[in-house]
């Protein structure tokens, strides 16, 4: 679990004879033959592993596939990338190394946790390296004068919460019982959600809950009195199954949902009868196959989710997704700056008003929000038993 | 009213896992005078175990059960074997202090073994709700408190009626002597751990039929535990079961009518108030010397 994983990925058939060894500085705007080098950490060994791994082969795909088509600017991409195991001291040290021993030109993923992400900031911010972080904390992007150069390719929780604020409230919903489980997660949800309801004339009360309770039976019985006309909670942990399974059982009938930390079919699956029905606010993803045609999103994410299934033989899912929309940002910016990696350059290329079609929605960069996605990149689903299905415009509750 | 009925289920649901695990905690104490700390982790690797053999081979609930008591018990010899036999020093407070160690190599393993997949059983008796005085009850809430009284019952029967329970006893009474003859501590000390974990596995099967459980779930489930010992009374069997079901109570009702985000400090509490006020707990264990 501790050993760090140092690869540097030779892009297929590229001439690497400038590779190594004494690089030109960050922004080496005339050697054309010399490739661009991006430099990445992902957790792929430790607790966020599995989000950590899915990234990592989703930055591969993208950096194969732009350079198959010939790379950016003319020069290939070349991966230098660690792994810092979710500690963030190491993630510190691989980060320095990137920036004065590899000196990468751009980072893409800040280690699969959003801590490392926000410790890795500083330091390329300095160093004038542009962070593209694939990390969801929307603090890694805020407050804004002092992240110039720093992007995600990640929904905030704030705009996941306004579009089911506002779904809700069309359901003709009134108030809503919030469950944030006590994690800086839940915390955040829980801090936004007290704007954001209002706004949307929903009323809200609001119980938290320990991330490995296994019984949510006394914040429910609580917030019955208030008689909420739908439920919400926001975690990552199986406790969203525990809520699913708890309401129901107390014969709560109105709306009932978890949010984007839960969009794993494996949630709904195991609470059952329970699980039918229930709500998911989140990307678009889980129901890309059932998006009307006329939404310009399906057609990149079936390329994505085909592309990835064929390289890997496994379904992609949204980490994949941010890590490959990330890189694939980036090298349009670079582009678009005809070969300029220098951060403000970049950063610039980035807030063009000219939007980016990822998987994961339209990003719209601009020089107040570095987040990109909005609320029309974000779907409310249902499960209908054995898949997510499409919950918008009615048939909300059961 | 409704709520208060409520409520008490819901203590009651998740005060019985804490009994069990309280249990654990007694007779291990008993056993070695060392406190197991790698108790919780036991709890999860159960209710794991439990879970993923249910989704891979869908036995009968029976032999999931009876696979997880056996997995339960082999987690106690293994500890026994780590923390007492290698460790080499049979005083308590280097075993205790080594079981902390093993408690986080178990769920580091059960982590990467598991990618933090949750597993999850069926309950017992169905998907069933029973509706008592107004209040919705899970069924699985009541077969849990009915593992509660099997254990507490069997291993009431076990210490006096069985002679094997008999020298455990003996042996926490005076290991010198028991040792003489023929009973030697270190076999009170692997018996002890092994009933320990077949106790946490009991616990673990019950909650993955309750709540899917994943790696992560086991700690503070086990310190939980660890205060319910300690406010019933570290080594009394009795003292473990009441202690238990008053923590869970007294979470429930805390989380219901006071605040459900600090729910956690309930136990911790009543553990500090314990510490000051009465270290021995409510069960003081009471030697009663037999000749």
């Amino acid at each position: 679990m501790l050993l760090v994983a140092a690869l540097a990925l030779g892009a297929c058939g590229s001439d690497d004879e400038g590779g190594g060894g004494s690089g030109s500085g960050s922004s080496s705007e005339s050697a054309s033959k010399e490739p661009i080098k991006v430099g990445s950490l992902f957790s792929v060994t430790g607790p966020p592993a599995v989000v950590g791994e899915k990234m990592r082969k989703g930055l591969e795909l993208a950096i194969d596939e732009i350079n198959a088509a010939g790379g950016v600017a003319g020069r290939k991409l070349e991966l230098v990338f660690y792994d810092p195991a979710a500690d963030t001291n190491k993630a510190i040290d691989q980060t320095r190394r990137l920036i004065s021993r590899d000196k990468v030109d751009v980072v893409v993923g800040g280690g699969s946790q959003s801590g490392i992400a926000l410790a890795m900031q500083p330091l390329l911010a300095r160093a004038g390296i542009l962070f593209m972080a694939t990390e969801g904390a929307r603090e890694i992007v805020q407050p804004i004068e002092e992240r110039r150069t720093t992007f995600k390719a990640t929904f905030n929780d704030t705009v996941i919460l306004q579009r089911l604020a506002e779904y809700l409230s069309e359901q003709g919903v009134g108030s809503i019982g919030f469950l944030p489980d006590t994690s800086g997660f839940g915390e955040s949800a829980k801090a936004e959600l007290e704007k954001v309801a209002p706004e949307a004339g929903l009323k809200l009360s609001t119980q938290s809950f320990d991330p490995t309770a296994t019984d949510l039976t006394p914040q429910l019985t609580k917030l019955r009195r208030t008689k909420p006309g739908a439920y919400v909670a926001w975690t990552t942990t199986p406790a969203g199954t525990t809520f699913l399974k708890n309401a129901r059982r107390l014969g709560i009938d109105g709306p009932v949902g978890l949010g984007f930390g839960s969009a794993d079919p494996a949630f709904y699956e195991q609470a059952g009868a329970a699980g039918k029905g229930a709500l998911l606010a989140a990307g678009k993803l889980p129901v890309y196959d059932l998006l009307p045609d006329d939404d310009p999103v399906k057609e990149v994410v079936t390329k994505f989710v085909d592309a990835y299934q064929d390289r890997y033989d496994e379904p992609a899912n949204v980490f994949a997704a941010q890590a490959y929309d990330g890189m694939k940002l980036v090298a349009k910016a670079i582009e678009a700056t005809g070969g300029d990696t220098s951060a403000d350059a970049l950063a610039k290329a980035l807030e063009s008003p000219d939007p980016y079609l990822g998987v994961n929605g339209e990003f719209k960069y601009t020089a107040e929000d570095h987040s990109g996605l909005g609320t029309s990149d974000v779907a409310i689903s249902e499960w209908d038993g054995k898949r997510f299905v499409p919950a918008d415009g009615g048939g909300a509750s059961r | 009213m409704t709520d208060l009925l409520q409520l008490t289920f819901s203590g009651l649901t998740t005060g019985a896992a804490y009994a069990l695990v309280a249990l654990a905690f007694a007779i291990v104490f008993r056993g070695t005078r060392a406190i197991n700390f790698a108790q919780g982790e036991y709890v999860m690797v159960a209710g794991v175990s439990a879970g993923a053999l249910h989704a891979w081979l869908d036995p009968p609930l029976a032999v999931v059960v009876a696979v997880v008591l056996v997995v339960g018990a082999l987690c106690g010899v293994l500890t026994e074997l780590v923390c007492v036999r290698f460790v080499r020093r049979d005083d308590p407070h280097t075993v205790t202090l080594a079981t902390i160690g093993l408690g986080v190599a178990i769920k580091a393993v059960a982590l990467i073994l598991t990618d933090r997949r949750a597993y999850t059983l069926p309950g017992f008796s169905g998907d069933t709700t029973l509706h008592l005085g107004g209040a919705a009850v899970d069924a699985q809430a009541l077969w849990n408190c009915l593992l509660v009284v099997l254990a507490a019952g069997g291993l009431a029967v076990f210490l006096r009626a069985v002679p094997l329970g008999v020298a455990l006893r003996a042996s926490a009474d005076d290991a010198e002597m028991a040792a003489a003859s023929g009973f030697s501590r270190r076999a009170a000390a692997a018996w002890s751990f092994g009933i320990a974990g077949a106790l946490a596995a009991a616990a673990g099967a019950g909650l993955a039929a309750v709540s899917p459980v994943n790696y992560d779930f086991g700690t503070l489930l086990g310190l939980k535990g660890f205060a319910a010992a300690m406010l019933g009374g570290l080594g009394s069997m009795p003292g473990a079961v009441v202690g238990g079901f008053a923590i869970g109570l007294l979470e429930a009702w805390f989380s219901g009518y006071v605040s459900s985000a600090y729910a956690d400090i309930v136990a911790f509490a009543v553990l500090l108030v314990v510490l000051f006020s009465r270290p021995t707990g409510i069960f003081a264990a009471v030697r009663v010397e037999r000749v």
